[in-house]
This record gives C-alpha cells, structure tokens and sequence, in this order.
C-alpha cells in the first residue's frame, strides 16, 4: 500500500500586478501640452518658430513658410531687416549661441520669392469694409490680416507708391525694392485694394472715411523729423538735412550735394542706414550718438558693418553748438554721460567737464527719431509722447471705430513691431465688428515661456551657430547691392537642427523611455502624440525632468 | 546635421506597469530594460533585495517569466543548478537570469558567484548596484563609496568601494561590463550581447536610489548620467578578462557636480572631495591604460 501523497503546486503566482492600481500614489500627473518657446513669445508678430523651423529641417519649406506668414506677410522683409530679439532669447545661448532664427526666415522668405508662393486666400466675405490709412508695414500687415478675416479692405497711401519706411527709409543693401514689391503684391493678390497718392490730409477726410467704412485703421507712421534748434540755426537748411528725407531722396537717386565731409547724429537703424548709404555716395562719414556703442538702439551688427565700411563712430558725445564759416560747420562738440534718473525712454546727457573737441562738417544728417504728424487726426485723443493713444492689445483709440499701429502710435519703432501691431488690430477691428471667430489676441509674457532650466542640454550635442554670409567692406562701398547673403540648402538645414523646439514636442520618446512605470504609451492618434496610463504613474517626473524641451510638465493632484 | 539624440530601443513584454518600486525608482527603470531585453525564454533567479520586492508580493508578479526567489548567498549557486537541470532536460536554450542587489553580489553571494565564475557556469548575471542595503535601512555594503554617509556610517564610509567589475574581471569570465539607467540604450544593448553569449556574463549596473543616496524623485537618470560624466562610475566592458573597450567615461567635469546632488555625500569639506577627485583621475587612468593593454596569447596557453 502505498503513502497517501500530497501535490505539490508548481506555479504559486497566480496574477501579474498590472492588474494593480499604483497611480493612487501620486501627488502629481505628467501632461503633454505646447508650452510656447521664448522666441515666440519674444517676437512682436507671435510667430510659433518651433513649428515651421521643424518644416524646415524636414525640408518641408512651402509648408513652413506658410506657418511663418499665418502672422508675418512679409518673411523676406524681416527676414532681411526683423531687430530679432527672439535670438536674445533664444535658450541655446546657454549652449553655443542663439539658433539663427533670422537667416531661416530670410531664407524661407526668399525660396518663396523665387517659387512665387501664394499667400493663405481671402476669408469667406463678412460684407464688412475696413480702410486702412498708409502702406506701410503696419497698414498692409493690418489689411492683410482683416482680408484673411473676410473684409474688404482699402489702404489709402499718400505716397505714389505703397511700403511706406520699408520703401523710403531702408536702403536697397539692406532691403531691396525688389523684394518689398515682391511682397506688397502678394497682399494685392488677395484682393486688398491699394489707393495710392490718397492722403488724408485733414479732419475732414478722416470723418468721411468714419462714414464711409465699418472701421479706419490708422498707420501713418512718423514722418515729422526731430530737430535739434541751435543746429539748424547756425546752417541753415542747405546744411543741416533730415536723415529720412535724405534716404528717401537718395533711393530715389538724388544727389543732394552734400559735400565731402558728412557728420551723421543718431543712434538708432536709421542713422547707421544715412552713415552707411553717405559712405557709398564717397562721403567721408562720422556717427555722432549720444548713447555709447553698447547701449545704443542700433543692432550691433549694423554698427559693426558700419565700422567696417569705414565710417568714424564718436559715441557718448553730443554737438552742443555749432558756427558757419565761409568752408564749412564747425560743430563744438562735448562728451556725454546719460543721466540714469531720467525717466525711461529720455535721454537726458550731461557734458564731461574739460572734454571739448571741435569736427568740422559740411553737411550734418539729422537722424534722431520721428514724431508723428497728428494734423488730420485731431480728433483721435492723443497720448504723451505726441502718439495716438492706443489699447495695446486691440489697436483700439479713444474714437469708436477708429484704430490704430505702429509708428504713429507707439514708441516702440521696429519693422516687425508694426507688422505685429497691424495683425493685433486686424484681429481688434474683427472682434469689435462681430467676427464670429476673432478675438482680441492674447499677451504672451516671458514667464509663459519655456525657461532655461527646463532644457536638458544632455539632449543637445554642440553646433556652431551659421552666420549669413556678408560681402567684404570694399566691394559693398562699391553700391548698394545687398551686404547679407541667404542660408544654403546645407546652411538652412544645419540651422534648423540647432533648434531645441522649445516647449513642442518632436515624439523623442524621452517621456516613454525612462519611465521606471511603463505608464507612458505611445499613441499616435493623439495631438499630444502621448497618453499617461493613470492606472500605473506614480508621479516621479522623470519624464519631465528628461524632456529635452519642456514639452511635459507635470499638475498637483487634488486630493 | 546634427543628430538629435533619440533612443531605439526593442523591447520585448516581460515586465509589468503596477509593481512595487518607489514612484522614480531607477532599479524598476534598469529592470525594464534588462527583462525586455532579455525575453520571455528566461528565468529569473532573485535573492532578498529591492528587487525581490519589486518582482511583486505573492501571488502576484511582476515579470511575466518563471521567477525563483533564493536566499541572499545563493543567487549564483541556485542559477547554477538550475542551468544544469534545465540542460539536462533537453532545455539548455533557457536564460537563466540573476537579478542581484550589490548586498548579495559584493557581500553575501560573492562566495557562490566566484565559484560559478571560476566554473564559467552558463548565466547572465546582473547586480543592479544602488551602493548599499537600501531595502533595509540604506545601512553600507562593500558597494558604498568611500565617505558616503549611511545608516551604519553616518560619518562617512572609512573604506574604499570594492571593485566588482575587476574581481569578476580577474577570473577571466568571457563578458564583464558597467552600465547605468541613464544610458538606456548602453544598457539594452549589453544585455543583449550577454544574453546570445554563453558562460558567466557578468553586469554591473548603476541604479541611484532615491531614499538612500537623498536625490528627488526625478533625479535618478540625471544623476546616473553624472556619475559617468565625473568618471566617477565610467561605463565599459572587458572580454575574457583582458580585453578592454570603454563606451562612456570622464568628461573632465569634476566629481563635485555629482556628489552635490545627493545628501549623501553633503558632509564632504573640500580636502575630502579633493581626495576623491584624486581617486577618481587615478582610476580613470587605470582603466585608460588597461585598454591599451594588449598582449599576443602565448601558442600553449588555451583560453576558453
């Protein structure tokens, strides 16, 4: 007979422990949302860089530069002459420097140029009518906005050609003609009907234009030069000209006899553009500014091709008066320092003792900023600093129905600020008017952005930054051919891949790959390309802390 | 172009979401990729260890292969009978796997594993070294580093850490090789390449430990990566014993960016980082010059 057996049993698990629930221990969950990245939020047009730099890389181009005018109608334009401060805050400068974002918009700009892209079509018809007073930036990139928005819009321009500063007040080495009418007439293209040798000159015309549109958008910059009284006494109008007049007139290719030795005053784009455009007309040229070379309005690469091109900087100095002699202007001339009391945006100088010096001139270009004229729009309540008052977001004034942007309503004077500003009152005039899908575009503030620390420079081998490439100082003295080149296909590629594509995720997989929890899956189906298993996360954050660009972050569980 | 770093990895399901590690544990990350990596024709030899908790309370488990839990000085002996067995079922094609802490490869099993080793019994073992007994108090082990503060040290560990990398090395096994979570990929691959080799393949892997080293709970990969790019822990693999390729080392970033990211080692006044320091460039020039050494096999010494 035999022993009673007892079985044994061979698998003593019965269960795996995804059946469990781990995801009750967490205080926190990962999300998977675009945070914007400081170059968008830095850019006065909202432009989402990330996105069409990534078109880019993908050698997507059409796709991306149609990203890129979605904002700004005029890449090639800023892509030439946009004062970039997206680069100054571009988060690779923790790493080699700032991604050329400006060479890309410039090359962007021109591949369309030479595909002849066009721009997104119309809206569908509001049967609403909006005039737009001047063509420049700010006026077209308004009507340009409001026509996509499905208005009819009618810029009037007092000038016989439309472009406005973009025409007039930028040399053809910086910004060509070409270009600018390349652009201008993609906007015609849409349908935005363009009056020219249209001025609206008094109160009058600007009651008849309340009556006859829906909405006015007022942009006609500032054309009124500042002066300075003890200079223009002591030469008189022979020899104390205004820098924009002097730009206009020699782009138009006027030679104003100005005689060979020509002092420049301003710190500002527009004086380094008559210095330079003075030095291909053979002057011999000295830049006076009251504000030293590092403090100056001026990009610092415009004051660097300037030196180059061989004009004579005197920084932090002031002509404090001047004589006329038989030969010339003799300017007394004093160093300065900047009194840090004053309020912001004034420039207060205070003479150094005993650091008199004497330059003699024969001409002397005032290029210390422009107000606007205000004469026709009296009824427009007016701000301080002799601008129309405006609602920053909306573009709105005090005047029901009128709006207004760019130079004649902020200090602000930038290119891409005016086109920003166009597009902030196209969607302001939308809103006021009804549009069922426009609204007052929202302000972005820096510390919505991605920051720096929410990098993980790990992901980021080292790549040198592509400069554009420039002509030599002798042969651009030579005219007013274009200084700066256009990236390659190679240059725009290498460019592109710099880009960290803050805050946008690229689907690395980072998030999926170092979570302890698998409680990442990959779902393609997803905008946000990821889903978090809540049966499993236990909120450690190792998917944000290894997030190359702040992509993921993760939200407090209420308990 | 620039490559953008972005990791490929296969991964097979072996390990499953819903087990038991600390929420950032970077033991549960290493055994991700050591079990999906390793697959399913695998059986897990486990001594007591983070890991034992982590392969799940009975009756559940979390790795979806045969498990066997032995005691703390068996690993090595346990996997070793079972190979035998297996092989001598006609089942020889089985892995067999041992998932080790640095307690029970440094300490309690290395009497078990050095005989597997000198045997060049068929295994991959693997010691997920987080540097202490961190499942029971984060008292030291043969693992901790010099001056590393724990329960049983608070004043700093008076010893050096062993060196388990080169005793394995020493009894010239075919596979030895250091890894660590932050190198994902690094990690996969090695024990891929253990896995389709045969005899004692030995890994040891870096795995922070969150309460024991005192790093926040998403600070395991970033610090992993430190411990490499400090040369503190370099990442390379010896063949046969004498064949050396390192993958990862020292930077030339100095050891204080790693050993200021953890409270264990917030105690140090600056001559004791120094000494460090000094530990560490000697080690990394030790290595550096063992890759180099290369010497023609002598016509009547047969290797394995």
């Amino acid at each position: 007979m035999s022993a009673p057996t007892t079985e044994i049993r061979t698998q003593w698990t019965t269960s795996f422990t995804d059946e469990l629930t781990t995801g009750t221990w967490r205080a926190a969950i990962p999300v998977h949302a675009y945070k914007p990245s400081p170059c968008h939020v830095a850019c006065p047009v909202s432009n989402g860089m990330p996105g069409w730099i990534k078109a880019i890389g993908e050698g997507a181009y059409q796709q991306a530069w149609l990203s890129l005018v979605d904002t700004n109608p005029f890449p090639a334009t800023t892509g030439r002459v946009c004062h970039h401060p997206c680069e100054s805050e571009c988060n690779r400068t923790v790493l080699e420097g700032a991604v050329g974002i400006n060479g890309l918009e410039h090359f962007l700009g021109d591949q369309a140029l030479a595909a002849g892209w066009a721009l997104p079509p119309a809206g569908e018809s509001t049967g609403k009518r909006v005039a737009v007073v001047g063509a420049g930036p700010a006026g077209l990139s308004c009507a340009y906005h409001l026509r996509r928005l499905g208005y009819d819009v009618t810029v009037l321009e007092s000038r016989e050609k439309p472009g406005g500063l973009l025409r007039y007040g930028i040399p053809e080495y910086r910004l060509t003609e070409e270009v600018v009418d390349k652009e201008i007439q993609r906007i015609v293209d849409l349908g935005v009907e363009i009056r020219t040798n249209a001025p609206v000159a008094d109160p009058e015309s600007l009651e008849r234009l309340r009556g006859e549109y829906d909405a006015v958008f007022l942009a006609v910059g500032a054309q009124r030069a500042k002066r300075l009284g003890h200079l223009d006494d002591a030469g008189g109008p022979a020899r104390v000209i205004d820098g924009l007049e002097y730009l206009r007139r020699s782009s138009a290719g006027e030679d104003l006899g100005l005689g060979q030795r020509v002092v420049v005053i301003g710190g500002g784009s527009a004086a380094i553009d008559v210095a330079r455009t003075a030095r291909r007309q053979g002057k011999s040229v000295t830049l006076m500014s009251l504000e030293t070379r590092n403090i100056m309005p001026a990009q610092d690469e415009e004051v660097f091709e300037a030196l180059e091109e061989g004009v004579t900087l005197v920084d932090g100095a002031m002509a404090a008066s001047a004589t006329l002699t038989e030969e010339c202007l003799n300017l007394e001339c004093t160093l300065v320092t900047l009194d840090t009391e004053a309020p912001v945006g004034v420039l207060r100088p205070m003479p150094v003792e005993g650091s008199g010096f004497a330059v003699e001139a024969d001409s002397v270009i005032m290029a210390i900023g422009q107000d606007p004229d205000l004469t026709a729009f009296a009824a427009v309540p007016a701000a301080g600093g002799g601008t129309i008052q405006v609602d920053m977001a909306s573009g709105a004034t005090g005047l029901p129905g009128v709006f207004a942007g760019g130079d004649v309503a902020s200090q602000y004077r930038y290119v891409s600020a005016a086109i920003g500003a166009g597009r902030r009152a196209a969607w302001g005039i939308a809103a006021s008017l009804g549009h069922p899908s426009a609204e007052v575009l929202p302000h972005l503030d820096l510390k919505q952005a991605v920051q720096k620390e929410e990098i993980n420079a790990f992901y980021f081998p080292p790549a040198e930054r592509t400069e554009k490439e420039r002509t030599g100082a002798a042969e651009r003295l030579l005219g007013f051919a274009e200084v700066a080149k256009a990236f390659s296909v190679d240059q725009a590629a290498h460019e592109s891949a710099r880009c960290m594509s803050c805050g946008l995720c690229v689907e690395c997989d980072n998030c999926f790959v170092f979570c302890p929890d698998t409680a990442i899956k990959k779902d393609a189906d997803r905008p946000e390309h990821y889903a978090i298993l809540e049966q499993y996360c236990k909120g450690c954050g190792l998917c944000v802390a290894e997030c190359p660009r702040g992509a993921v972050h993760l939200e407090a569980v209420a308990r | 172009m620039i490559d953008q770093l972005k990791y490929e990895i296969e991964e097979k399901p072996v390990f499953c979401s819903g087990h038991n590690a600390c929420p950032g544990c970077g033991e549960a990350l290493a055994i991700r990729y050591i079990l999906n990596t390793m697959g399913s024709n695998t059986i897990a030899v486990i001594p007591p260890s983070c890991i034992a908790i982590i392969s799940g309370h009975q009756p559940y488990s979390s790795m979806r292969i045969p498990t066997y839990q032995t005691t703390l000085e068996a690993s090595a002996a346990s996997a070793t009978g079972m190979k035998r067995s297996l092989i001598r079922q006609g089942r020889g094609d089985v892995n067999i796997l041992v998932i080790a802490g640095d307690g029970g490869t440094y300490d309690i099993g290395i009497q078990s594993l050095s005989g597997a080793a000198e045997r060049n019994e068929d295994m991959v073992y693997v010691c997920l070294d987080n540097e202490g007994y961190m499942n029971t108090g984060s008292q030291k082990s043969g693992s901790t580093p010099y001056l590393a503060s724990t329960s049983s040290t608070p004043g700093g560990k008076p010893t050096e850490k062993k060196d388990i990398a080169e005793i394995m090395a020493a009894h010239r096994v075919p596979y030895v090789a250091t890894a660590t979570i932050g190198y994902p990929d690094d990690l996969a691959r090695k024990v891929a390449k253990a896995r389709d080799m045969k005899g004692m393949r030995f890994i040891v892997c870096l795995t922070p430990c969150l309460a024991g080293w005192g790093i926040p709970d998403d600070a395991a990969v970033r610090v992993s990566r430190l411990a490499v790019e400090t040369g503190f822990f370099p990442l390379y693999e010896v063949e046969d014993g004498e064949h050396y390729t390192i993958n990862r080392g020292h930077t030339g970033l100095p050891v204080e960016r790693y050993l200021e990211t953890q409270r264990r080692f917030k105690h140090l006044d600056p001559d004791q980082i120094a000494t460090l320091q000094g530990q560490v460039e000697h080690k990394w020039a030790l290595l550096q010059a063992r890759t180099k050494l290369e010497c023609e096999p002598h016509p009547e010494y047969l290797t394995r």
